[in-house]
């Protein structure tokens, strides 16, 4: 039976427990408590009282947290709800840009190619908060909901867009920085001296509001993302449930008609084992048409259902389906027909295949008797045209093997760079 | 650079830092004059670089 196996080759070491990482979700900001307080086996309170207190002492605290934000990366395999919050490089790339302009913004300034305080600051602050609100609701991040839903389970590596509730939240941050920057400007520019008293009260009851409702919001927040969590996790159940009932129970339900038929049975077990193990690997079929990996799998599915036995495909990176590669498949293709029909009954048959930016090799091992290339009948082609010269035509090379107590190897090897 | 991700952050990280201590330097040999003026913009310059290589090389990692 085939047992396809494809090894990334960017496939992530599995995390140091021993090393401190952040932990988003447990954390109110970033994690760092959490993190630290997790790898310490300690309450987390105790590290952020003692961040607190490191921050009254001339900010010491703040400052140390930012660092630990920057540099302790955040624990992998992290939840649905972490994975639906946006990417960490992003946010650092969006502040390190910010930086840079204000960085010109100062020196500008300071080298007296300046406008006014009272004008430059309020338009750069509106600009911000514009573009925050833009993008909540125009930009990337305002996606609809179903398909950043979508996008989460499959973990894809592009910009996720935000939650409802944190959408909301930077769009509040948005609108925040856009008023402040009016009210500045209106009071630097004395337009405010009438109404001044007015404004104020204003801005100290919203203060206190904000102050007040703000662990209502958190706690809002923490929860719509749960429920997002499990609502997709639901989703995830049900899809497995129906890919379950229309492949595997199906099957199983026509196994048991052809019970008579041992031959039929095993080729119906053997087609829904590798529709099975496709599906949880996530490769589509049609990839089959477009890369050497699938392609070699699908040609060796082919000689197993037409002649039986049991043939395991083993590849190690993947490469299109070029020119090249196209002549490597066929000539393994050859090379896996020859095992089935001479060797098949002797034992499953090997295919190994590793690609590199420099190379294809693909070996086929079966367990049969053994022969000699040389002692080949001159009107038998298989080998000598289809799978040597073949490789020879495209600048590869194929070495046959038979060990002494049997069993033959056919190793393909071409330099994918060469002419 | 065809480099690790992290080496180039480190480059970036070490030569702002090294920018910014030689200003420093010269500021306390009373070569320059660096006012606040110009120091906040030179720390804030160095932090930008550095947090804007680390994000992009932590998105291309992704």
């Amino acid at each position: 039976m085939i047992a396809a196996m494809a090894v990334p080759a960017d496939a992530a070491p599995a995390e140091d427990v021993r090393r401190v990482r952040r932990d988003p979700d447990a954390g109110m900001i970033a994690g760092v408590c959490a993190g630290i307080a997790g790898r310490a086996g300690i309450d987390p309170i105790i590290i952020r009282l003692a961040f607190v207190a490191a921050a009254l002492f001339s900010g010491a605290g703040l400052i140390a947290y930012a660092l630990a934000w920057i540099f302790i990366p955040a624990r992998q395999g992290g939840t649905v709800a972490a994975r639906l919050r946006p990417a960490r490089g992003n946010i650092e790339a969006v502040i390190g840009i910010g930086l840079l302009v204000l960085s010109a913004a100062l020196l500008l300034r300071a080298v007296g190619w300046w406008v006014s305080d009272a004008v430059v600051w309020p338009a750069i602050a509106a600009a911000i908060g514009g573009a925050l609100i833009w993008r909540q609701f125009v930009g990337p991040g305002g996606a609809a909901p179903a398909e950043a839903t979508a996008r989460a389970v499959q973990a894809e590596p592009r910009v996720e867009p935000l939650p409802g509730a944190r959408r909301l939240s930077v769009a509040g941050v948005g609108v925040t920085l856009v008023l402040g920057a009016a009210l500045v400007f209106l009071w630097a520019n004395g337009a405010l001296d009438a109404a001044g008293d007015a404004v104020l009260a204003t801005v100290v009851v919203v203060v206190a509001l904000g102050l007040i409702l703000a662990p209502v919001w958190w706690r809002l927040g923490r929860n719509l993302a749960a429920e997002r969590a499990e609502r997709i996790r639901s989703q995830e159940r049900a899809e497995l449930g129906a890919h379950l009932h229309d492949s595997v129970l199906q099957t199983l339900a026509l196994m048991q008609r052809r019970a008579d038929d041992p031959r039929e049975v095993a080729a119906l077990a053997r087609r829904q084992e590798r529709e099975l193990r496709a599906w949880l690997l996530d490769r589509p079929a049609a990839r089959a048409d477009k890369s050497l990996a699938g392609a070699l799998e699908a040609a060796a599915a082919k000689v197993e259902e037409s002649h039986g036995g049991g043939i395991e495909v083993v590849t190690v990176g993947d490469c299109a389906l070029d020119d090249r590669a196209e002549a490597v498949l066929a000539a393994a293709r050859e090379a896996i027909l020859n095992a089935a029909k001479f060797a098949g009954d002797a034992g499953p048959i090997d295919v190994f295949a590793e690609v590199t930016p420099r190379r294809i090799e693909v070996f086929v091992r079966d367990r049969g008797p053994g022969f000699d290339p040389s002692s080949l009948p001159h009107d038998r082609h298989g080998v000598r045209e289809s799978i040597v010269g073949r490789m020879e035509r495209h600048g590869g090379r194929t070495e046959i093997r038979t060990g002494a107590d049997g069993g033959t190897e056919v190793e393909l090897s071409l330099e994918r760079g060469a002419s | 650079m065809s480099g690790r991700p992290g080496d180039t952050v480190s480059l970036v990280a070490g030569l702002a830092i090294v920018g910014l201590g030689v200003l420093l330097v010269l500021d306390a040999l009373e070569a320059i004059d660096l006012s606040l003026g110009y120091l906040a913009p030179a720390v804030t310059a160095t932090a930008g670089a550095i947090l804007l290589v680390h994000g992009l090389s932590r998105s291309r990692e992704r």
